[in-house]
């Protein structure tokens, strides 16, 4: 292939620089690459030094490797923001079309490439679980537009369950008693039996939310929807490397918590404001339908 | 759906005739010579929607959602509608579903666990209804 170590580390000591260097990008970076008309997100896998000049090995993010292919530094730029400002360009001269921004509410459009640079900012800093908490000012602004566009306002009773919930848990030393029944999963079930009886059938569309809702509360209840005095009971509850799934334990009341982190999680689906508002009515109408079973579906005393 | 689209076994093999796209570049359709300009329409409208919808994170918490959007954006511009499986029956002309992975920023956001916190809105406003009441 052309490279060796002793070669490169010539380069290197007659420029002066570190053993290490590969060029203007090294293995691993996520850089912007040229291809086509467009720009797309790609990682460096290998860098090597061929004919003399600096190669990368890119696989282009979210494609499958048999795209990986050897390019120059002449195809490739650092996601800066004028870079980024070159990809929407490209982008949106290629389609035309408004609707392929992404989420656009009103008097505020973010597209692929903002949201990008938000992860890529957070990639490179590579805090994220930081940056969360230190620049809410950025987060904050995504998600907040993202509410605005889902609106899922919960009712007042709900609201009334989720201060109860933090009550219990945080201030009087009290737990859920698990598992839960019924489970976040059987209110899924009884939630299509009861759209089923009423409308003869379910939308394929309405499915895919649920299972939607389903993957994100698995995943996410131990990473976002646990209050620290509940650690030790999830740790039991769900022990690690079991396959016990959050959804067939736990139930309304931590479903109802989701709701609450809906948007931080949805941001990363970059939907469209159409969809989002498609989306919005069918998470209305399943809110509407935890309401009329508050009292079957919620505790009313923690243990 | 076309005469291109290939079934794939549900047990997660592929079948030897199956071609995958090789040094072509990922912005034009890799097919053979004719097509209709439906096809053409429809795997147009496919890579548009793969900018706004990341591929990539259907191998992970997000699948849904983006298969919910994929199936919405579709539906809009071509107005036709397609099912999950068609839709991902579609996304397989392009990718190899079985090697996508979840992305490094969902294993990251699986791993650092947060504490829930109630937003400060929803506290003060059950609050003030208490005292009122």
């Amino acid at each position: 292939m052309g490279s060796s170590s002793a070669m490169v580390k010539d380069e290197a000591e007659d420029s002066g620089v570190e053993k290490t260097e590969t060029g203007p990008f090294k293995e691993g970076e996520k850089v912007l690459a040229y291809h086509g008309p467009l720009v797309y997100d790609t990682k460096i896998q290998k860098a090597e030094f061929q004919k003399n000049e600096w190669k990368y090995f890119v696989h282009y993010l979210g494609w499958s490797k048999n795209w990986d292919e050897w390019v120059g530094a002449d195809r490739l730029m650092k996601p800066t923001e004028g870079n980024l400002e070159k990809q929407k360009k490209l982008f949106k001269s290629q389609t035309g079309d408004k609707q392929s921004k992404g989420r656009v509410p009103a008097g505020k459009q973010k597209s692929a490439s903002e949201r990008d640079e938000l992860k890529n900012e957070n990639k490179l800093s590579g805090t994220r679980g930081k940056k969360r908490k230190s620049d809410p000012v950025s987060e904050s602004k995504v998600t907040d537009e993202l509410d605005q566009a889902l609106k899922i306002s919960l009712p007042g009773t709900l609201k009334k369950q989720l201060v109860e919930d933090w009550e219990f848990i945080t201030q009087l030393g009290k737990l859920v008693k698990l598992p839960r029944s019924p489970s976040a999963e059987e209110i899924f079930k009884k939630y299509i039996d009861c759209k089923t009886k009423r409308d003869g059938a379910v939308d394929d569309s309405l499915i895919e939310v649920l299972n939607g809702l389903r993957s994100y509360f698995d995943k996410s209840l131990p990473a976002m929807l646990l209050y620290p005095q509940e650690r030790a009971q999830y740790a039991s509850a769900v022990p690690a490397g079991s396959d016990v799934s959050p959804c067939s334990i736990y139930g309304a009341e931590h479903l109802l918590r989701l709701f609450v982190k809906l948007s931080e999680l949805l941001v990363y689906t970059n939907m469209e404001h159409e969809a989002l508002t498609q989306l919005q009515q069918k998470l209305a109408d399943f809110v509407k339908f935890l309401q009329r079973n508050q009292s079957n579906f919620f505790l009313t005393s923690y243990a | 759906m076309g005469d291109h689209v290939q079934q794939k076994p549900r047990d997660g093999t592929t079948s030897s005739h199956r071609s995958t796209p090789a040094a072509t570049p990922p912005s034009s359709a890799s097919s053979p010579l004719k097509k209709g300009t439906q096809q053409v329409e429809l795997e147009l409208r496919l890579l548009e929607a793969f900018a706004i919808y990341r591929p990539s994170l259907l191998a992970g918490m997000h699948r849904h959602f983006i298969l919910f959007g994929l199936m919405h954006h579709l539906e809009r511009r071509l107005n036709q509608r397609f099912s999950p499986d068609e839709v991902l029956q579609l996304l397989d002309r392009f990718f190899n579903l079985d090697l996508l992975e979840p992305d490094d920023e969902e294993l990251e956001l699986v791993n650092h666990k947060e504490d829930f916190s109630l937003p400060q809105s929803i506290l003060e406003e059950i609050k003030r209804k208490k005292i009122s009441s």
